[in-house]
């Protein structure tokens, strides 16, 4: 036998998927290790922003961790709209309604903050039980015995053994990849983000937004912005500072070559921006991470042996158009995996817990608001070619802009139907085309002008320096059809830039001229991208090392 | 009539005079005469406790020559031995108690009290040793079968042993930094103590002897060396065998042959150095515990200075202070050199404690200037070594190269992602005005290191991570630092930032690197990288950097 240490339950990563698993396994006496592998919890995350407590949850962050609004949140949601961008001309629909659909409550969050708060309280519930949260170790792989999983490897510590292993490790999981559950395959089950985050005292935020200091907005952008990308913006209003960012479909993104920086920096310098970015944008950091698309990668059976899958890591997260929810399920999941060993263990058959969960998610109705099912019915059809075609010929003719005209009130009104909202098919037609329309013909013209510079990409990776340690990243064919995509698709690289991790370049040997692609994983924010466009073989840097946020 | 009236006596000054009264008669006198006096009762209860204090003294004082052992306690007579100091007398009592009641544990007290009676000097301050297993039965003694090698007690030790170090045909620096310190402490320790003690260079080696002039210049007094082919690289158990034995050469246990040198009387030497390389940490801990004594491994200081010590185990008796003269301190850093601790290595009653060994870290003294008119004595140690001692052998061996410095530099010329067109051209070039300066070397940008750029092989080995310039290479701080395509990250603005004066080459003028150069160069490296060359040739870029330093 081996003589392996040995927890009840491990839980990889401490993000809100981690915390929630850790923290119900605490309260049901469970023996808890949480591993994390940054210098604290939070400094490897991003998120767009906004967190949810749903209604027709079991599970809330706020029902977990009692005073999370008050320590961990921002400020909350109390205005949304969406604004329809075609050229200078905008126009704004308020979707207050589709937020509050189901809604309890829903703040903006920096991820630092509050990923850091959660595990100060994850460590003192799990220390009760004789586990503890332990920073700064990255966890490689699976322990497997005679091909059965039964706990973790790591670079840090010797292999961990467990009756539950809850993977929370996030959107670039190792482990969900070790088990053959999730891979980096193809670029339409994902979505990348980038995101500024602008330093703004409260007192600016409150006058420019015209909103209480316990209020707060949230805004979406889509239309002609972004050079026929599929993907749109959002601003959120946090406490002392705004997080402006984009969202992508990562295909598009490939597709067209696009930099998303620049992307950003569209949205950035939008006139529609300057008056609640003024003459004074200060951008205190910049940051990027995939997003898996929950309608294509969320997994219906997120489990093998003792392996259970949350969040991110589990492809658990919902993007329908203006609907974007992670966090949530990700809590959600998290607490019900840890209710599925509570049950299997006082069952007596603790490793039973992957089909308990399984089970719960689609009880609890997780699964059919990943995975809707008039998405299926609806929007997948909506995506083949000639239909999508066939649309978007109809919605440019003269016919389907008079029924734009028409129909204002339809729209905001088709806007705010969560059941319309969840059939959006992953088109051009609902992410551009459509919006254009609306701005075109609604719109009214933005008059002021915006003084933003954005900082250019050196600057942005200057201010992310960190300690890489080995390169986490190979290269595994360094052609540029192999791997060429990653120089304008990575957040952290460009075209024609030096600096970045990815660079496309011209070498000669023997006489003939190859066109290469060279790495340096040094201003890698550990996005992930490139190991779905490139041709890469892809680990998260040793426990410690590598990007740390310090607003995420 | 008793010596003092204490009717004559104010109470005050009775109290001192009475304690020298041991004669309870005489104090029954004065008792009397005080109660036919002044009848004071503070007096009266002074004289009575003394006359009790003087009765129990003369009840409790046993003879030990005619004690009856057998009505005592094993603790009596223990207590009883204590106080004798004649080993006849223990003797005695021993062989009486062995005819008597034969108690082991009552034998072995008295035995060890002859032993160190016998052992020690006229103080007898010494107590008997009790090893640890037997103070201590109750608990576990897993070292209990690890006896020390040697166990001696009370033996001469002289001089400071240095051993020097080589390596590929060099005295390694902290050799010379060793021998230095070492002639500094014994210049001092011979005119503190009015003494002669010398600084002992060992070498060993192939060619060992070629070193024997350079010790003496760097401070040695006797130069003990050994050659033989088989040394050429270190290897533990020889050039263990071969100290140990050179240590104990002339004294109580010196190996045969070694009986008598006529360059050593001693038993062991006072004080080991040894550098704290990995040779010779491998070589500081096992010559050390051969000789049976301690290390004070990785020391950064040495001095030697007298040490108040008050442990038991040291001193002899609790409760006690000592003073031991002559402790080599040595100081090493603890908690990476965030604390620094001092370690002594003292003698313990039974068992000595030298040679205080200390091995020390590589740059922690001065190397001195050496003095070739100096003369030592040099003694080539004649050993025959055993051929097990050669069992592990070195078959093959590959010296990693030095690396490169890049730090000392007057100049640095560093080249970046601008040679990208024709990147071996650009590193000729850049080694082209390498090589028209005095003192230069070539750095490069990370974005050149992590390229996948093909470059010629003559000039690949200058592409290395040994050469990056930033904040993940070297940081340098040259006189003249010149940035060739090198756009000016701020991870390659902290590497070479102190420079004192920037010159940056740049075919775009906008580049960050601008803000932080003295000059910039708008051209492409290829053209001005040559024309630079010649001017630094001619002479005329050193006019031009000496007139920015205004």
């Amino acid at each position: 036998m081996t003589d392996h240490e040995r927890y009840e339950a491990v839980v990889v990563g401490c993000g809100p998927g981690g915390a929630a698993a850790a923290a119900n396994l605490a309260r049901n006496g469970v023996e808890t290790l949480v591993l994390e592998r940054g210098v604290d919890a939070g400094s490897k995350n991003v998120s767009g922003g906004l967190i949810y407590a749903e209604e027709s949850a079991p599970y809330t962050i706020d029902g977990l961790f009692p005073d999370f609004r008050e320590e961990a949140s921002e400020r909350p949601v109390t205005e949304n709209y969406i604004h329809n961008v075609a050229g200078d001309k905008v126009k704004t629909f308020d979707i207050g309604d589709l937020h509050h659909h189901d809604t309890a409550w829903a703040d903006s969050v920096l991820r630092r903050r509050m990923d850091s708060w959660l595990a100060r309280r994850v460590h003192e519930l799990t220390r009760e039980t004789g586990g503890g949260l332990l920073t700064e170790v990255h966890v490689t792989g699976l322990l497997r015995e005679k091909g059965e999983i039964v706990g973790v490897t790591c670079e840090e510590l010797d292999p961990i053994e467990a009756d539950i292993v809850v993977a929370a490790d996030g959107v670039n999981s190792e482990l969900a990849r070790d088990a053959g559950l999730m891979d980096w395959e193809d670029p339409d089950e994902w979505f990348q983000g980038v995101k500024a985050v602008a330093e703004m005292d409260p007192d600016v935020v409150d006058e420019r937004f015209d909103i209480d200091e316990d209020e707060g907005e949230a805004h979406l952008f889509s239309g002609d912005l972004f050079d026929g990308v599929r993907g749109g913006g959002f601003l959120y209003t946090n406490e002392a500072s705004l997080s402006i960012g984009t969202v992508f479909h990562l295909d598009s993104i490939a597709e067209e070559r696009a930099e998303p920086q620049e992307l950003l920096d569209s949205l950035l310098t939008h006139p529609l921006m300057a008056q609640w970015l003024g003459d004074d944008y200060h951008e205190v950091e910049y940051s990027a991470k995939l997003v898996p698309d929950s309608k294509k990668a969320a997994l219906t059976a997120p489990h093998q042996d003792r392996l259970v899958v949350v969040g991110d890591a589990a492809g658990q997260m919902q993007a329908q158009g203006p609907i974007i929810k992670g966090m949530n399920h990700a809590v959600t999941a998290g607490a019900l995996a840890a209710e599925a060993f509570a049950d299997a263990r006082s069952r007596g058959d603790p490793h039973r817990a992957g089909e308990f969960y399984e089970k719960k998610l689609h009880d609890e109705g997780v699964m059919d608001k990943l995975r809707p099912t008039s998405y299926r019915a609806v929007g997948k059809i909506g995506e083949l070619g000639p239909i999508d075609g066939v649309a978007n010929a109809v919605a440019e003719s003269a016919v389907g802009r008079f029924g734009v005209r028409a129909a204002e009130g339809l729209v905001e009104r088709a806007y705010n139907s969560p059941t319309l909202v969840s059939m959006i098919p992953d088109t051009k037609l609902p992410y551009v085309t459509l919006p254009t329309i609306l701005g075109e013909e609604l719109g009214e013209r933005v008059t002021d002008e915006n003084h933003v510079q954005p900082p250019e990409l050196d600057d942005r990776i200057g201010d992310l320096t960190y300690d890489v340690g080995d390169p986490h990243i190979e290269l595994v064919d360094n052609s540029f059809e192999a791997s060429g995509t990653a120089v304008t698709a990575c957040p952290v690289s460009a075209k024609d830039f030096g600096g970045g991790c990815y660079r496309d370049e011209m070498v000669q040997t023997n006489g003939h001229e190859e066109h290469l692609v060279s790495l340096d994983t040094q201003p890698c924010v550990e996005c992930g991208t490139c190991a779905v466009v490139a041709d890469t073989d892809w680990e998260h840097p040793a426990g410690g090392k590598g990007v740390e946020f310090e607003q995420g | 009539m008793p010596d003092i009236d204490p009717t004559e006596h104010e109470i005050a000054d009775l109290g001192p005079k009475i304690k020298d009264v041991d004669d309870a008669d005489e104090l029954r006198e004065m008792l009397a005469l005080e109660e036919d006096g002044e009848d004071r009762v503070p007096v009266k209860t002074l004289i009575e406790d003394r006359i009790e204090k003087v009765e129990a003294e003369d009840e409790g004082e046993l003879d030990p020559e005619t004690v009856d052992l057998t009505e005592m306690t094993v603790a009596d007579i223990a207590n009883m031995v204590r106080d004798v100091d004649d080993a006849d007398v223990l003797r005695d009592i021993l062989e009486r108690e062995r005819e008597g009641k034969e108690r082991s544990s009552a034998i072995t007290q008295i035995e060890n009290r002859i032993e160190s009676v016998e052992g020690s000097d006229d103080e007898g301050e010494d107590v008997e040793y009790v090893p640890p297993e037997e103070k201590y039965p109750e608990l576990d003694h897993p070292t209990n079968d690890k006896q020390w090698v040697e166990g001696t007690a009370g033996a001469e030790y002289r001089d400071m042993w240095v051993f020097c170090e080589t390596q590929a045909g060099e005295l390694v620096d902290v050799s010379k930094e060793m021998l230095g310190k070492a002639r500094d402490l014994m210049d001092q320790y011979n005119e503190d103590y009015d003494a002669d003690e010398r600084v002992v260079a060992v070498l060993l080696g192939d060619e060992a002897g070629d070193y024997v002039e350079d010790v003496t210049a760097y401070g040695a007094d006797l130069v003990l060396y050994h050659e033989d082919d088989r040394l050429e690289r270190f290897r533990h158990k020889p050039y263990t065998e071969i100290v140990t034995d050179m240590s104990r050469a002339g004294g109580e246990l010196a190996s045969e042959g070694h009986e008598d040198v006529d360059w050593k009387d001693y038993h062991e030497p006072r004080y080991t150095v040894f550098p704290a390389t990995n040779n010779g940490r491998d070589l500081s801990a096992l010559v050390q515990g051969a000789l049976d004594s301690g290390l004070a491994s990785d020391c950064s200081g040495l001095y030697i200075e007298e040490a108040m010590i008050s442990n038991p185990a040291k001193v002899g008796t609790a409760g006690d202070k000592k003073e031991f003269e002559r402790v080599l301190h040595m100081k090493r850093p603890d908690f990476s050199g965030f604390e620094y601790s001092t370690i002594l290595c003292i003698d313990k009653p039974n068992r000595d404690f030298h040679p205080q060994g200390a091995s020390v870290i590589p740059g922690s003294f001065e190397i001195p200037d050496p003095d070739y008119d100096r003369e030592a004595e040099v003694v080539e140690y004649e050993m025959d070594l055993d051929d097990e001692w050669f069992e592990v052998g070195v078959t093959e061996f590959d010296r990693l190269s030095g690396g490169v410095d890049l730090t000392g530099n007057e100049v640095v010329v560093a080249v970046g992602r601008g040679i990208g067109d024709d990147p071996t051209t650009g590193i000729e070039l850049a080694l082209d005005l390498v090589d028209a300066f005095d003192d230069a070397d070539l750095g490069l940008s990370r974005g050149v290191i992590t390229s996948s750029y093909a470059f010629d092989s003559h000039v690949e080995q200058y592409v290395s991570e040994e050469r990056q310039i930033g904040e993940s290479g070297q940081v340098v701080e040259p006189d003249v630092y010149i940035a060739a395509g090198i756009s000016g990250a701020i991870q390659h603005k902290v590497g070479c930032d102190e420079a004192d004066t920037i010159v940056a080459i740049n075919t775009d003028p906008e580049a960050d690197i601008r803000d932080f150069s003295d000059y910039v160069i708008e051209g492409d490296l290829f053209e001005v990288l040559p024309r630079l060359t010649e001017a630094v040739e001619r002479g005329e870029l050193a006019a031009a950097v000496e007139a920015s330093d205004d």
